[in-house]
């Protein structure tokens, strides 16, 4: 029951948007009490440090623990991190070559539709009884393939009281989908509706257009399935899919919690022993074409209260070395409420209710965004904003309280992830998926504390380039257009993407 | 800067006691080991409600400071300014600047927020164990001595308009929880939201923010919770020496949060710009959290709209496919509270037959016990979502001070799941009878406006 932990309060307000990395920016010619837009003239909001708060220097250097790993003759790859604090188990499955990225141009979403069909029904069990039992147990089962991900994901958790019970169902689910016809139309029909809905979402447009601007035809430019694919795909394609993309040597299975690992991994072996390779190895992710110069568009959204506006450029894959001072960068320019962006534009300005920036290195350069939803009157403002914010990591080196402060706070907050396992296990996984060495989270802390404000300032001008910049804005077009046009010619799109003559 | 060596030790939160707490359960559904949360409860001098509960299995500490305030206690033309308070509650004290808050807390390794609801207001961070003082010291500031200016006012002000524009005024159906609250409530306490309506957030004045302060923000009008890796009797005297000067103050108004008896069915219809399909929302009056029928009605909540084992996502989704989303559930409040539910149909359909298949599914529950494995589910579903969720020090320590600001009781957190297991079947049957009826609900229809734009 979900009032649990008083999930189903009325909804609460929070001060900062908590998991979301998306802000608002608002923008506008008008300049509102204190947003005018020079910044010169209005009251100011300002932030000020006293120095009076006791803080302790030392950092807590935890370590993390280390699963106990295995490997299954068919390849099979096996972390089991135990945790006896709470009676559960939590599952973190990844298959990789299984996600969208691999999928043909002409075949967006049949990773999608797959990874939805495989908890339609299984093991012979129909939709309905699939979705008793996975309840009854107390289990969740979630399978997924993200767009932009080149793997298929398998979450699971339970109690451990039953664990057998409701990792039978993992199984069936993994292995013996059985995509029944009438439930892919069902799924079809549900998936027409939420194409539909999702155009009425600026975060959902800002996204399908920063992607598409970045990555040209590369796969990352898919963000969601079509009404084409849709009313082509078969069950037989996701048969298919599944046949050949489902196999165990390129299977990384995590568990963590309220289990004994010997004892796990020998029953892994039986369950899964039977399971055989094909196909070989995990075919590499493409990479993405460099992004060859600026380009600005906007997306019509009438009767828009706000401008969602985005940044971005391509970043890293998660081996290179650029990662760690990316980490720190990001962190200095908008990784949380107490980085520039944040500081700046909500803190002193008032023009959003959130703005962050991030990056994603993933097994090919993820994009690196900088975002947020701004109040219309102010869309210029903020857009310099952003910019001056850009300039200032290129140009400037950053002050040394300020890099310490970002390194103390990646490397002190690895304390908090001691709390849940599944985080411990989240950071296992990453070092296997990406092939990173056994030591990395050892040797993290050191890492991150010995980037210079010089690598900073380096990371700035390379990724942060204002000749390769994409700019998306979502919003009423007549008045934000003449807010973007300063950055150049504006392409300009309705909901659908198709263009708008100027 | 200098390392410590941090060894992690083994430490156990559970009380592993092999007894099963739910005699009646079906052998089919083992139950293992209680789900249990220890705490001290301590009162300091002038009034300020401490709660403790160690737990050395991780180098962390979570704080959290609730406050008896909430919407709730908004009188009309005042909308929205518990929540516009809470902001300010990080524009700066008497010894932290402007933004400070953040800066500290997250330099140091830590997490924080602030959230407020109709019924309680509540500030929290985590912090790595080393950083417990910061924590103190952050909360005691803002609680003795808040530093108020009318720029920083401003500048908040504009921070919750956007938030607002963000959460209801730019995005579908961003309006329909308000509807349905105007609606089904009579006493204004519950009737308006939290975020507030505009007009009144544009109205706010500045020396409201210090009366609010000084009616609301007293610690005899607040509970403390800190959980994690501390020592009990040190932490105590840390917290009284932060705490315990800070003066009490006249206790705040208690609310009148009496609502009328509901005696006929109640509509509305929206019009909503960015809406695609239509929607229908629906509110069922229900008594507070912690009474005798609530637990029942949450149970009763899930067997209708948790997940898609449910019976509403298997009829309405799955078997009519009139709908493609159905969620809700009970909810729970200090107050006259409700159990709603959100049907977003799938475009083209007729709303009426919609709502003809839902009183057809509330009526067989009228009619006939739920089945065996819809017990096991929710009783089940609860004990491995509170596992989950205690994980996290920061869960405990917000439950632990909102059940005692709520209740009067923060070790409430450990009769959840017993109360829900014994939940029967009589028991759904007869508050589904009580409570579901038409004359006692509100239904919103949210449809797409005849202005917006066209796909």
């Amino acid at each position: 029951m979900t009032n649990a932990a008083g999930r189903r309060e009325s909804p609460p307000h929070a001060r900062l948007a908590i998991v979301s990395m998306t802000a608002v920016l608002a923008g506008g010619a008008c300049p509102g009490l204190l947003a005018a837009p020079d910044g010169k003239e209005a009251p100011v909001s300002q932030v000020e440090r006293k120095h009076l708060a006791p803080v302790s220097k030392e950092v807590l250097r935890v370590r993390l623990p280390r699963p106990v790993e295995d490997r299954l003759p068919n390849g099979l790859r096996i972390l089991v991190l135990e945790d006896h604090r709470f009676p559960t188990v939590q599952v973190q499955l990844q298959v990789g070559g299984a996600g969208p990225i691999h999928e043909p141009a002409d075949r967006t979403g049949l990773a999608d539709l797959t990874a939805r069909m495989m908890t339609e029904s299984a093991g012979g069990r129909s939709s309905e009884e699939l979705a008793r039992a996975i309840a009854s147990l107390g289990a969740g089962i979630e399978v997924s393939a993200p767009f932009g991900s080149t793997d298929l994901q398998l979450t699971a958790s339970g109690l451990s009281d039953n664990f057998d019970a409701w990792f039978g169902l993992v199984r069936d689910i993994l292995l013996h989908p059985d995509f029944p016809e009438d439930e892919f139309a069902k799924l079809k029909k549900r998936s027409a509706a939420q194409l539909q809905q999702q155009r009425a979402q600026p975060t959902f447009l800002a996204h399908e257009q920063i992607h598409r601007s970045l990555y040209g035809t590369h796969p990352a430019s898919r963000v969601s399935i079509t009404e084409a694919s849709l009313a082509s795909l078969t069950t037989d394609h996701l048969r298919s899919w599944h046949r050949d993309r489902i196999v165990p040597q390129r299977t990384l299975l995590g568990i963590a919690g309220d289990l004994r690992a010997s004892e796990l991994v020998a029953k892994l072996a039986q369950t899964f022993g039977g399971w055989t390779a094909a196909g070989g190895p995990e075919p590499a992710a493409p990479r993405p074409d460099a992004v060859d110069g600026p380009r600005v568009t906007l997306v019509d959204r009438p009767a828009s209260v706000q401008s969602r506006l985005v940044f971005g450029g391509l970043s890293v894959d998660r081996r290179d070395p650029d990662y760690i001072p990316l980490t720190v960068m990001n962190r200095i320019l908008g990784g949380s409420a107490a980085a520039r962006l944040f500081l700046n534009l909500r803190e002193n300005k008032g023009y959003t209710y959130g703005v962050y920036s991030r990056f994603s290195a993933l097994k090919y350069p993820g994009p690196w965004l900088a975002q947020g939803d701004v109040r219309t009157e102010v869309t210029a403002a903020a857009v310099k904003g952003f910019l001056v914010e850009f300039r200032r990591m290129r140009e400037e080196p950053v002050p040394g309280d300020e890099l310490e402060e970002a390194q103390r706070s990646i490397v002190a907050s690895f304390a908090l992830s001691l709390e849940k396992p599944d985080q411990l296990l989240g950071y296992a996984l990453v070092r296997a998926i990406y092939g990173l060495p056994e030591s990395y989270w050892d040797d993290y802390p050191a890492s991150i504390l010995a980037v210079t404000a010089a690598d900073v300032q380096r990371v700035a001008k390379r990724y942060l380039d204002p000749a390769r910049l994409r700019v998306v804005a979502v919003g009423d077009a007549a008045v934000t257009r003449p807010a973007l046009e300063p950055l150049g010619p504006v392409e300009t799109l309705d909901v659908l993407g198709r263009p708008i003559p100027p | 800067m200098r390392m410590s060596h941090y060894v992690l030790p083994a430490g156990m939160l559970l009380s592993a006691c092999g007894s099963d707490p739910t005699p009646t359960a079906p052998a089919a559904a083992s139950t293992g080991r209680s789900i249990r949360v220890e705490a001290t409860q301590h009162r300091l001098a002038n009034g300020l409600r401490v709660i403790l509960s160690e737990d050395h299995a991780a180098p962390t500490v979570s704080l959290c400071v609730t406050y008896n305030a909430g919407s709730r206690d908004e009188p009309p033309g005042r909308t929205g300014f518990a929540h516009l308070f809470e902001h300010m509650m990080f524009q700066g004290s008497a010894r932290v600047g402007k933004g400070e808050h953040f800066i500290l807390v997250q330099a140091n390794g830590g997490n924080m927020n602030g959230t407020t609801n109709a019924d309680r207001t509540n500030y929290f961070q985590t912090l790595p164990s080393n950083q417990l003082e910061l924590g103190l010291f952050l909360e005691a500031d803002r609680m003795s001595a808040l530093a108020v200016n009318a720029a920083n006012f401003e500048n908040q002000r504009n921070a919750v308009r956007e938030e607002r524009r963000l959460n209801y005024d730019n995005r579908p159906y961003g309006r329909t929880y308000e509807v349905l609250l105007e609606t089904a409530y009579d006493n204004f306490a519950y009737k308006h939201s939290t975020i507030g309506a505009m007009a009144d957030l544009d109205a706010a004045p500045l020396e409201a923010v210090q009366a609010f302060y000084e009616t609301y923000y007293a610690p005899n009008n607040a509970v403390l919770a800190l959980v994690g890796d501390f020592e009990p009797d040190v932490a105590l005297k840390r917290i009284r020496s932060y705490f315990e000067p800070i003066p009490a103050r006249p206790a705040p108004p208690e609310p009148d949060m009496t609502e009328p008896v509901q005696r006929a069915e109640r509509r509305a219809t929206l019009e909503d710009d960015f809406a695609q399909a239509p929607r229908i929302d629906i509110a069922w009056k229900i008594p507070p959290g912690n009474t005798p029928d609530w637990f029942a009605l949450g149970v009763l909540g899930d067997i209708l709209a948790d997940g898609e084992s449910s019976r509403l996502y298997q009829t309405l989704v799955k078997r009519a496919q009139v709908a493609v989303e159905v969620y809700g559930g009970a909810q729970e409040r200090r107050g006259p509270s409700l159990l709603t539910l959100t049907i977003l149909t799938r475009p083209g359909q007729d709303l009426d037959a919609v709502e003809r298949e839902l009183d057809a599914v509330v009526a067989t529950l009228q009619q006939k016990p739920v089945e065996t494995w819809e017990l096991d589910k929710v009783r089940l579903q609860t004990r491995r979502q509170l596992a989950q969720q205690l994980q996290s020090t920061l869960t405990r320590a917000v439950l632990l001070a909102q059940y005692a600001v709520f209740y009067g009781d923060p070790l409430y957190i450990n009769s959840i799941e017993p109360k829900t297991a014994a939940v029967t079947s009589g028991d759904i049957l007869r508050v589904c009878r009580r409570y579901l009826t038409p004359d006692n609900r509100t239904i919103v229809r949210t449809i797409p406006s005849s202005r917006k734009q066209k796909p």
